[in-house]
């Protein structure tokens, strides 16, 4: 069926509206953005929000959903070519760092947001799980050989990068944590990962 | 490109697919060992399971993720939550 010249105006004010709030989420934050912000960066009036969107709640849940989405699909593709873990590592950081400044609202404010937000999150989380399961069976076997469950490891690298994005005002305030850090992260957790097999 | 309608994820080359086969919606990791598409309650075992095992989450508050992730695919829209049915083969 075709679309009215009206039904298009209407999709590319969406589009516009979810771009708008993902830049203004990005420099004041998700939980401290109104309404007001977002319809003043988009130079459309206060109502017209609310003809595309329910609530600020649900237009919150569109946006990281929509974003979220385009992250895991970044990191999907950036770590499909990961032969091991220090490139997959490598590919986890480089897919954060194109969205370093919401990815860092989502780190610091993803329990306080609406439930669908939530679940966002979660995908994100999985396509980075994803592949590191692959990367960890390949190169550790299915048993377990650096004697830490794949979870576990998993867990560990996320709360290094999350902690370093969480205090980036302390880290990077130039606001570049992953680029300035990326080498040192990489380069020490695999040394602490390695250190711990030699032991055994 | 493709996504796939039981569990979201990007089809970008053959090994994607299962046994190879490109004209399939589903991903191999949505299918059954003969290919084809897992049910319902088998797709929610493998995603809480996936969960559990990759990033060490809550039995029940996987279940309960997984649930809530499998409902927006297409594949999964019209199941009910809670209920049994099996997808046909
Ligand atoms: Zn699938």
């Amino acid at each position: 069926m075709r679309k009215t010249v009206r039904e298009l105006q209407k999709e590319q004010t969406k589009e516009l509206l979810l771009q708008t709030a993902y830049e203004v989420f990005s420099k004041k934050g998700i939980m401290n953005t109104r309404v007001s912000d977002i319809a003043q960066a988009a130079g459309v009036s206060h109502g017209t929000i609310f003809v595309h969107f329910s609530s600020l709640e649900a237009m919150i849940e569109e946006v990281v959903a929509l974003y979220g989405q385009k992250i895991a699909m970044r990191t999907h593709a950036l770590a499909q070519s990961s032969g091991s873990l220090s490139d997959l590592l490598r590919a986890h950081l480089c897919g954060i760092m194109e969205f370093e400044p919401f990815y860092t609202h989502l780190v610091i404010e993803n329990r306080l947001l609406p439930p669908g937000a939530r679940d966002s999150w979660i995908s994100i989380q999985s396509a980075v799980s994803f592949h590191f399961s692959l990367v960890y069976e390949r190169e550790f076997g299915h048993n377990d050989r650096p004697g830490i469950p794949l979870h576990m490891l998993f867990n560990m690298w996320m709360g290094l990068v999350h902690y370093y994005l969480q205090n980036g005002d302390l880290f990077a305030p130039e606001g570049n944590v992953i680029g300035r850090y990326q080498d040192i992260l990489i380069d020490s957790y695999l040394k602490l990962l390695k250190g711990g097999m030699t032991e055994k | 490109m493709k996504t796939c309608i039981a569990c979201g994820m990007p089809m970008t080359k053959p090994a994607d697919y299962p046994l190879g086969d490109e004209s399939k919606d589903y991903c191999i990791y949505c299918a059954r060992p003969d290919g084809s598409m897992q049910s319902y309650p088998e797709k929610l075992e493998g995603t809480t399971d996936f969960l559990i095992r990759t990033q060490g989450l809550d039995r029940q508050a996987a279940h309960a993720a997984a649930i809530r992730t499998l409902a927006k695919l297409p594949a999964w829209q019209k199941i009910q939550k809670g209920s049994d049915t099996k997808s046909s083969d």
